[in-house]
């Protein structure tokens, strides 16, 4: 069936794409390996479960085939001191290359980036920093560019890390990973203002007694996928993730998080706020998963969208696969315009429209990104 | 000046039922109007179409404020030529704190009348000695509007708001209800002590109590959406003896 494709095709057809794959010579089994799996599976559209609200692969169509100019920039304080490594992490570390695998085997998305993962970075945080390390992922032009970042944080260590990703005309397919030692706290703030068709594939393995904190702000000027897999390892680990959604006019931000409580004793909250403009739609796929012997978990989900327009569209879709009683879960979901009660009241006191529907949405937004995150300089001006 | 408020021959319809019937009301400045009646009789309707309230159906009559028309208004032009409704149930806002929400009103209502912003030194000053005259706490202004306020502390919350906005007609829209013994005096006592002769009042109550606070010059009772009986603050304490028996029968 993928040899007819024409977009398959192209992918099938190495000698198109760009030289600069020599390097990689070492990788050359791994990255044939994954390539046959993406020959099976295929590029992701509206058939598969996970992309119900997407079709990447008629999105990309009209990509074209050539490698984009990427850019990843690591900015970090002259006094934190950890380790980033390139290609060469993953030669000598071969058996790292698939591991995203082991958390996720049937992902079109994920094996198209390990076929032909063009820019890698590799840092390895041992000790608490100082100040936030600042990834800044950007992209020029049109064509294609399949980023790889793997984080590992070692055992007892708090880290803060921004991500940016930013530009471009084109497509590109991310796999973020990080691994957390154990006791160890990562915060995250990761901001989306991709210009291009843009697919994140985001990791997180948890030890014992880690936590994860990940406040995103989506402000997509095109296509944009986040999915997020966070596995629980061990015990009394906890992953938040948190998100608000405000694409641009005639955009769509689609978002899948799944909490894999592998482990007794863990927590996980999950929340989306969207704000949906002319032309707009949001989807948020959450997932949370507990097997048979694990106890004791705490799993919540909560997602609102404000509809600004007629021509917006939100879809939620909670799931739960528990197979345990000892689980506590909440969800929630409400989806419509704004409150015209609070408008009112706001009215009542002098605001106009336009003021009283700004500090409603401030509210909305206010609740996951405060006045001191990283987040709040990149919101769009009438929001700040 | 005569004729502060006035309301001639106003009818209004929600959804094909008629709330409020060829109802006149002249309010002059410096005047306390109380406005007594049954559950279901229409006052919320006046005080929402007052303030502006979308939904609501005017099939005739007329209300102008300090001389022009106010149904050309929107809610927050109203606001801010000086139309304040303290709310019966006040809306809870989250994500915008008590202090920052307050003083965005007031910037915009000095805006709108040509006056320079407070100075934050001069704002603070003034909000927390209004709010210590209502034992609201520096911790309850920085709290998000309203949201966990309880019934007490939402109706002091807009006698704060009230007091910083110095509005020229407030329509206080059953402010006694779910106020404590403690919590009523101080709010009444609060709003006693905005009157002047530069502003007016429009008391909305079931009971005779707040008016023993806040003594109003005239009082009338509003039944099935008309004003059917109008005099001094004896008409209040009748109401209270007998109930509104009486002007059913009317």
């Amino acid at each position: 069936m993928a040899m007819k494709d024409s977009i398959m095709s192209n992918f099938l057809n190495l000698k198109n794409f760009d030289k600069s794959f020599d390097d990689l010579s070492s990788l050359s089994q791994l990255r044939e390996e994954a390539f046959l799996n993406l020959k099976d599976i295929g590029i992701p559209s509206k058939r598969f479960e996970r992309w119900k609200y997407n079709d990447l692969k008629n999105d990309i169509r009209n990509i074209e085939f050539s490698l984009c100019k990427t850019s990843i920039k690591i900015k970090k304080n002259k006094l934190d001191k950890f380790e980033i490594n390139e290609i060469d992490y993953f030669k000598k570390n071969k058996d790292h290359y698939l591991r995203p695998l082991k958390y996720l085997k049937d992902e079109g998305v994920v094996y198209l980036n390990l076929s032909y993962s063009n820019l890698f970075k590799v840092l390895t945080i041992k000790k608490d920093l100082k100040k936030p390390i600042i990834i800044d992922i950007q992209s020029e032009g049109h064509g294609m560019s399949f980023p790889r970042i793997l984080i590992n944080i070692n055992n007892n260590v708090n880290a803060e890390i921004q991500f940016l990703n930013r530009g471009g005309l084109g497509f590109i397919n991310q796999i973020t990973e990080i691994n957390i030692g154990k006791n160890s706290n990562v915060k995250i703030s990761r901001l989306n203002e991709s210009s291009s068709i843009h697919s994140e594939t985001f990791f997180s393995n948890l030890g014992s007694n880690s936590e994860i904190n990940l406040k995103n702000l989506s402000i997509p000027n095109n296509k944009s996928r986040f999915q997020v897999f966070n596995s629980f390892k061990d015990e009394y680990s906890f992953a938040e993730f948190k998100s608000v959604s405000i694409p641009y006019e005639n955009s769509k931000d689609d978002f899948l998080v799944h909490n894999n409580h592998l482990s007794s004793n863990c927590k996980s909250d999950v929340g989306m706020r969207s704000i949906l403009g002319k032309g707009t739609e949001c989807s948020f796929q959450a997932l949370i998963d507990v097997e048979n012997k694990i106890r004791n978990s705490r799993a919540d989900q909560d997602c609102r969208a404000i509809l600004l327009d007629e021509k917006a569209s939100m879809n939620a879709k909670p799931e739960m696969k528990i197979y345990n009683n000892d689980v506590i879960c909440k969800h929630g979901t409400t989806i419509g315009s704004l409150n015209q009660e609070q408008v009112f009241y706001l009215n009542s006191r002098g605001l106009n429209k336009f003021e009283a529907e700004k500090i409603l949405l401030q509210g909305i937004i206010s609740e996951y990104i405060s006045k001191n995150s990283p987040l709040i300089n990149f919101l769009p001006e009438k929001y700040k | 000046m005569k004729n502060f408020l006035k309301i001639k021959n106003l009818s209004i319809s929600v959804e094909d039922k008629i709330i409020i019937k060829d109802l006149n009301l002249n309010i002059n400045k410096g005047e306390v109007h109380a406005l007594m009646g049954p559950n279901g009789c229409g006052k919320s309707t006046l005080s929402n179409v007052l303030a502006g309230k979308e939904g609501y159906n005017i099939t005739n009559g007329k209300i102008s404020f300090s001389g022009e028309n106010l149904l050309k208004f929107s809610p927050d032009e109203r606001a801010n030529k000086g139309i304040f409704l303290a709310f019966q149930y006040p809306v809870e806002i989250p994500g915008v704190t008590n202090i920052n929400f307050i003083k965005t009103a007031l910037e915009s209502n000095r805006q709108y009348n040509g006056l320079d912003p407070l100075k934050p030194g001069d704002f603070l000053k003034l909000i927390k000695e209004k709010a210590k005259l209502l034992g609201i706490s520096d911790e309850n202004l920085k709290r998000q509007l309203n949201v966990g306020f309880s019934g007490g502390e939402k109706k002091r919350n807009e006698a704060l708001q009230l007091m910083m906005l110095e509005p020229l007609l407030a329509i206080l829209d059953e402010t006694d209800s779910g106020l404590d013994v403690d919590a009523f005096k101080i709010v009444a006592d609060a709003v006693n002590s905005t009157r002047s002769k530069k502003n007016s009042m429009l008391i909305i109550t079931h009971y005779q109590r707040l008016l023993e606070r806040i003594q109003p010059d005239i009082v009338h009772v509003f039944i099935n959406g008309s004003i059917i009986e109008s005099g001094g603050p004896e008409l209040a304490e009748e109401i209270d003896k007998n109930g509104y028996e009486r002007f059913n029968n009317v």
